[in-house]
């Protein structure tokens, strides 16, 4: 069983106090630093998905093109719309930016979990964790501070009395809330396998590959949380918030200069994120794959939490190249009638093979497989039966306004 | 005054300001958007509290379930039901109401009052006896492990009933937002 | 509680950070209002109408079983967490839960809670055939208006 971090017990000295400090300030840099990366990133990697230069004149290989951007962004106009209401516009950004730094706190960023290790390191003779702040809710915190950040999406486009954003914030918020649920359930298989809500603990647990949970829970958790973030960060192919076609901008299309700056900035650095919480859950985190000669340990973490961070953020970008935008309809239903029964029989299915067969036998995990598969079979039959009811009763509620051409 | 006492004194304070602040924000702003977002003020502040108190697993929950989900809702309701303006709180739709809000303000204050005083020499627990702790208490999960203890074993009656509970408020949500394909006929058929 | 420390500190650097970057572009904008700039966007048209008053049933659907779904979701993570320590008693209870959770999702969907947009009707082959037909052309489909004293469009006969 892990402790909490060290550092945060004992009496505060001036030095853990410094400690603190330095990891806080490092913390923000990293989190700026990063999302400049990823907006480079991005529109460097979609470039040559299609056959494009990209940026190229900001720096080396255009890589200061978001300093530029950003720094452009202070020189202009920050409008203020007649209609909007004038203090909730103001706040709405940092509704939006504010839960997408703290993120960072609870992730591990590096240190030695290999052959066992607890993944603590010591800085200046104080036992510490390379990671901002373990606190006892752990994992919880992911939830809590997305579940805020539909309040900056919503309230930017209800405050700014415009009706696209208005659409775009409604689209975003029911879509978000809608694969929070997915994404909780599909938590709750890893929290099955991990047994503890420390991020850091979930890291150790994940000792070999065969151990990390996205094989230990079997791959859909890992699936289904997959998409489920990807649609609550509203990337392709869920950005049906901005679709630029339908809604111009979505719910940020009122908002300018700086404003408009701390949205986007919220959007890649939760895209960063939340790639690193995917990396803690399911890849192992700073867990090594092998021992690479000559790197300290403590380094060594960092190294492969960034190999796998870099991994899923080229899967994003690599997602928005490829994939078409759902459609409205489509969306919920892949959220609501595939994602969540899924991964709610899935997570009862990890529970009776770790109930019924705790060693992995493997008879008795068969029979539990056996039982589990008819009442899947059952459950999607009464599921099926119920799709079926629904669009009967639809088409019959449709069927007199077409025949007398009242159109409904 | 040591400084872990008057840390916990600044945080129980932060927090009671939230909480008192975000009520009257509730009941005194004109716009239901920045009522709604007082709310939250208030819910936050509870979290707090919860976690000076230990209890972090409900202080998640509070924020996860109360600002995450059910806010949420009753954003959705102002939006939906397009009442996202000032109103005019001089109006009074149901002549009583105001009056017996009073009453029943007064009554709940007294309540609490009672409950408070009632209480005060009961609630004082020496440390190491009253409400038993997890054995592994200062690590992450003592707090949900005997919360688990006790929902799944002390308590799994009610544990279940709350499925009912759930079962109540799908069931009434869909009775008041969908109809049966009859009753569209038929309401079709008297409009015409 | 002092686990909560760095948190703490991280959320008022970045508090602190927006402000300063509102404060940055107050002095470095420049700032000149006008009632084409402020006025709702609509693509460069006078907005006509308002923006819409009320949305569709479905949204506050989903938010009131997006509840459902936190609570019952909630209710898992104990269990998951603890699930060597709570036996079968456990997991029978927390299957018990997700039995009646799951016949009242079924109710939900029966009844087209959940069902979204316009009725999806399969196209049907001879309205595709309509579309594809050869009689459909450049000219059979576009009505050409206003085009007295031009030139024809090459290849095509019959111009005024």
């Amino acid at each position: 069983m892990l402790a909490l971090d060290p550092i945060l017990e004992g009496p505060l000295l001036w030095t853990p106090l410094f400690i603190i400090i330095g990891k806080v300030l490092f913390i923000f840099v990293v989190g700026l630093v990063a999302t400049m990366f990823m907006v480079w990133y991005e529109r460097k990697v979609v470039s040559g998905m299609q056959n494009r230069i990209g940026p190229n004149k900001a720096g080396p290989f255009g890589m200061l093109q978001t300093l530029a951007d950003g720094i452009k962004s202070f020189f202009k106009e920050d409008l203020l719309p007649t209609r909007a209401d004038r203090i909730v516009f103001r706040l709405a950004p940092f509704l939006a930016f504010v839960p997408a730094f703290l993120l960072w706190a609870v992730i591990p960023l590096g240190g030695d979990f290999s052959n066992g290790n607890d993944g603590t390191v010591t800085w200046f003779g104080h036992v510490t964790r390379v990671q901002l702040a373990d606190p006892p809710v752990g994992i919880l915190w992911v939830l809590a501070m997305s579940s805020i950040g539909v309040y900056g999406i919503m309230l930017a486009g209800w405050s700014s009395g415009s009706k696209y954003p208005l659409l775009g914030s409604v689209r975003a918020s029911a879509q978000m809330i809608s694969y929070e649920a997915a994404l909780g359930l599909s938590l709750a298989a890893v929290l099955l396998s991990s047994g503890t809500l420390s991020t850091a603990g979930i890291v150790a647990g994940q000792n070999s590959l065969v151990d990390w949970n996205v094989i230990s829970t079997g791959i859909v958790p890992f699936v289904i949380f997959l998409i489920a973030v990807t649609a609550e960060l509203n990337r392709p192919p869920f950005d049906l918030v901005e679709a630029e076609q339908e809604l111009v901008g979505g719910f940020n299309t009122e908002y300018s200069g700086i404003r408009f700056a701390l949205f986007f900035l919220s959007e890649f650095m939760n895209v960063v994120t939340m790639s690193a919480i995917m990396v803690t859950l399911f890849l192992g985190g700073p867990q090594p794959l092998f021992d690479i000669p000559v790197i300290p340990g403590a380094l060594e973490g960092t190294i492969w939490f960034l190999v796998k961070l870099f991994a899923f953020l080229y899967l994003f970008v690599w997602l928005r190249a490829t994939l078409p935008r759902l459609r409205y309809d489509q969306l919920m239903d892949l959220g609501w009638k595939v994602l969540i029964p899924i991964s709610l029989g899935w997570f009862l299915l990890l529970a009776a093979l770790r109930e019924f067969s705790p060693d992995g036998d493997a008879a008795e995990s068969l029979r539990v497989v056996v039982i589990s598969f008819v009442v899947a079979v059952i459950a999607t039959g009464l599921f099926a039966a119920a799709l079926k009811v629904s669009a009967r009763n639809r088409a019959a509620a449709n069927q007199p306004a077409d025949n007398t051409g009242v159109t409904v | 005054m040591s400084d872990a006492t008057f840390l916990e004194f600044v945080v129980f304070f932060s927090a009671a300001v939230m909480i008192l602040g975000g009520a009257v924000g509730v009941i005194t702003m004109k716009n239901p958007v920045h009522a709604a977002l007082g709310l939250v003020l208030t819910l936050f502040g509870v979290a707090v509290q919860f976690v000076a108190m230990q209890a972090h697993f409900l202080a998640a929950v509070q924020v996860i379930v109360y600002a995450g989900a059910i806010v949420v809702l009753f954003l959705f309701v102002i939006m939906l039901l397009g009442v996202d303006e000032s109103m005019d709180l001089s109006i009074e739709p149901i002549p009583i109401q105001r009056p017996l809000a009073a009453v029943m303000a007064v009554g709940l204050v007294g309540l609490v009052g009672a409950a408070i005083v009632r209480a005060r020499d009961a609630l004082i627990i020496a440390p190491g006896d009253g409400i038993a702790t997890a054995a592994d208490a200062g690590t992450h999960d003592a707090n949900i492990k005997q919360l688990a203890t006790n929902l799944y074993g002390d308590h799994v009656f009610a544990f279940q009933l709350t499925s009912v509970l759930l079962i109540v408020a799908v069931a009434g949500t869909v009775l008041l937002t969908r109809k049966w394909p009859k009753d569209v006929a038929d309401t079709e058929s008297s409009d015409a | 509680m002092s686990q909560y420390l760095p948190i703490v500190v991280l959320f008022i650097l970045a508090v602190l950070f927006g402000v300063l970057s509102f404060a940055a572009s107050r002095l470095l904008a420049p700032r000149r209002p006008s009632i084409a700039k402020e006025a709702p966007y609509e693509c460069g048209i006078v907005p006509s109408r308002e923006p819409p008053e009320r949305f569709p049933v479905s949204f506050y659907i989903v938010a009131m079983l997006f509840i459902m779904f936190d609570i019952e979701i909630i209710f898992l993570y104990p269990y998951a967490v603890s699930h060597t320590a709570l036996g079968t008693y456990g997991f029978l209870a927390i299957l018990a839960f997700s039995v009646v959770f799951f016949a009242t999702f079924v109710y939900e969907v029966a009844r087209g809670g959940l069902d979204w947009g316009p009725l999806q009707r399969g196209r049907t082959f001879t309205v595709d055939a309509a579309m594809v037909s050869p009689e459909r052309t450049m000219t059979s489909t576009i009505r050409r208006v206003g085009t007295d004293g031009r030139l024809p469009a090459p290849g095509t006969e019959e111009a005024a």
